[in-house]
């Protein structure tokens, strides 16, 4: 008989008592559990970050609402901005452009995008037609991939006609306006002047007196000196106040064919959802390589200990 | 013979086919004994162990999954978790004893009527070495399912069992001389 036969023939048995002693604690009904595998759990994960950048994707490409522009005697930052197919519309926004107010002091700021086929020669064009209103070209910049952004200074009664004529020169992509009236503002700049001339008046009619005493004198030199220098800061600011609004600031933007079909406008319904999914995709990405990094160390350092552990019981069941 | 090519004996369940407890209990209880036995080399200690074993495998028995591995593995690994806390134990015990008195001699019997020098070949052998002969000569398993239960490879724990069957008939053969 082999030694394998013999450990087989007298194998040991487990007493009775261990028997009863197990069975005293055996369950008492059967239990079904599902068990969820670690795929099923990763795959369901995966498909539920592909369905919530689908669903962010579809919920962010809706159509953009257009912006309406408020009505006239304050328009700030009433913007709107559109494809090139509605270029008719926007010239009429344009020529809507609300005149100066009789009798108020407003100031206009208006930018706009142009989008032409040569950019040096419609540069050109703006600025003669800046001249030609009574304006002048502040700033000329030029861009090497064919744009240039134009600062133009425009004489106010001028701004409306002057911007028809800007958007004539090619296809007018974009425009935003703003006027700021002006009117409160120089009339509160008015009656600081006239307060402090004023004050100067009475300040020199008293210095004009023999009888005050030299401590007196010399406190009211100082406050005379004071209003006469608060007085010139007035009158500059009021000529500056009043110079903005007889000047309006056109910002141009010029662009190429090229580089204005690039707005992210003229993408499709389903090219900006799909463009948005992959966006989230990748922010979802990221987090996830994110959490891995932070938790590597740890998966290493309880990786190390399960080594060392196995390395010991290994040792001890050796000895 | 060719230890190796040992089948298993145990019937793997299909898919969703859950023995209940006292079918296990039934089944498994000699074999999870028997490791237990040649895993410490001291039969009191294996019951105790054994009856630890199961108490462990019925609070976890709601997460085992017949479909991942038979009752005998899963009982199996159970039990040898529970067997290295013993011997991590025992070595403490020991280790604290020696400091005062000299080692008390526990003589394992690990079969039933097993030839005296036989006997003394198995107290020779280092527990890992008895282990694997348990798991894969007295309950079967097939090497898979031992390398499982022992964390090791099937090429260890194949070189593993080659090796302590050597030393075992070496040890015999020298005692009947």
């Amino acid at each position: 008989m082999s030694t394998v036969d013999l450990l087989r023939a007298h194998a040991p048995s487990a007493p009775d008592a261990l028997r009863e002693r197990v069975l005293a604690a055996r369950p008492t009904e059967r239990v079904r559990v599902l068990r969820v595998r670690p795929v099923v759990v990763l795959a369901g994960a995966a498909a539920l970050a592909i369905a919530a950048a689908f669903v962010h994707g579809f919920t962010t490409s809706a159509p953009a609402p257009v912006v309406v522009e408020k009505a006239p005697s304050v328009l700030r930052g009433a913007a709107a901005t559109t494809t090139a197919d509605s270029t008719a519309k926007l010239q009429t926004r344009v020529a809507a452009v609300p005149a100066q107010a009789a009798g108020r002091l407003q100031h206009t700021d208006a930018s706009i995008t142009v989008r032409v086929d040569d950019v040096g020669a419609m540069t050109n064009r703006a600025t003669q037609i800046a001249s030609s209103l009574g304006g002048y070209a502040q700033s000329v910049r030029y861009r090497s991939r064919g744009a240039s952004y134009i600062e133009l200074r425009i004489p106010a009664q001028h701004v409306k006609e002057a911007l028809v004529r800007l958007a004539a020169l090619g296809v007018l992509v974009s425009q935003q306006i703003s006027i700021d009236d002006l009117t409160a503002t120089l009339q509160r700049q008015s009656d600081q002047i006239a307060q402090l001339r004023r004050r100067i008046a009475a300040l020199n009619a008293a210095l004009r007196d023999t009888s005050l005493p030299e401590s007196q004198r010399v406190l009211l030199q100082i406050k005379l000196a004071e209003s006469k220098r608060a007085l010139a800061q007035r009158v500059h600011g009021r000529k500056e106040t009043i110079a903005a609004g007889q000047t309006a600031r056109v910002s141009l933007v010029l662009t190429t064919r090229k580089q204005a079909a690039a707005v992210p406008h003229h993408r499709g319904r389903l090219d900006r959802m799909l463009h948005s999914a992959l966006g989230f995709l990748a922010v979802e990405g990221m987090v996830v390589l994110f959490a891995l990094i932070v938790i590597s160390p740890f998966v290493l350092a309880g990786a190390l200990v399960w080594w060392f552990r196995r390395r010991a019981v290994d040792r001890l069941l050796m000895e | 013979m060719d230890v190796n090519a040992a089948s298993s004996t145990v019937r793997l369940p299909r898919a969703g086919d859950r023995p209940s407890f006292d079918d296990v209990v039934a089944e498994q209880l000699d074999s999870v004994y028997r490791y237990l036995v040649y895993l410490t080399g001291d039969r009191a200690a294996a019951e105790d162990l054994a009856a630890e074993t199961f108490e462990k495998a019925f609070r976890s028995w709601r997460r085992f999954d017949p479909r991942r591995a038979a009752p005998r593995t899963w009982l199996c690994s159970i039990a040898r978790s529970v067997a290295v806390d013993w011997f991590r134990a025992e070595t403490r015990r020991r280790r604290r004893e020696e400091t005062y008195a000299r080692d008390v001699d526990t003589t394992a019997e690990f079969g039933d009527g097993l030839p005296g020098p036989l006997e003394a070949a198995l107290r020779e052998l280092a527990p890992a070495e008895r282990e694997v002969i348990a798991l894969r000569i007295l309950l079967e398993l097939d090497g898979p399912s031992a390398a499982r239960v022992l964390g090791i490879s099937h090429t260890a724990c194949s070189t593993r069992l080659s090796r302590a069957l050597k030393r075992l008939e070496e040890m015999t053969n020298d005692v009947d001389r």
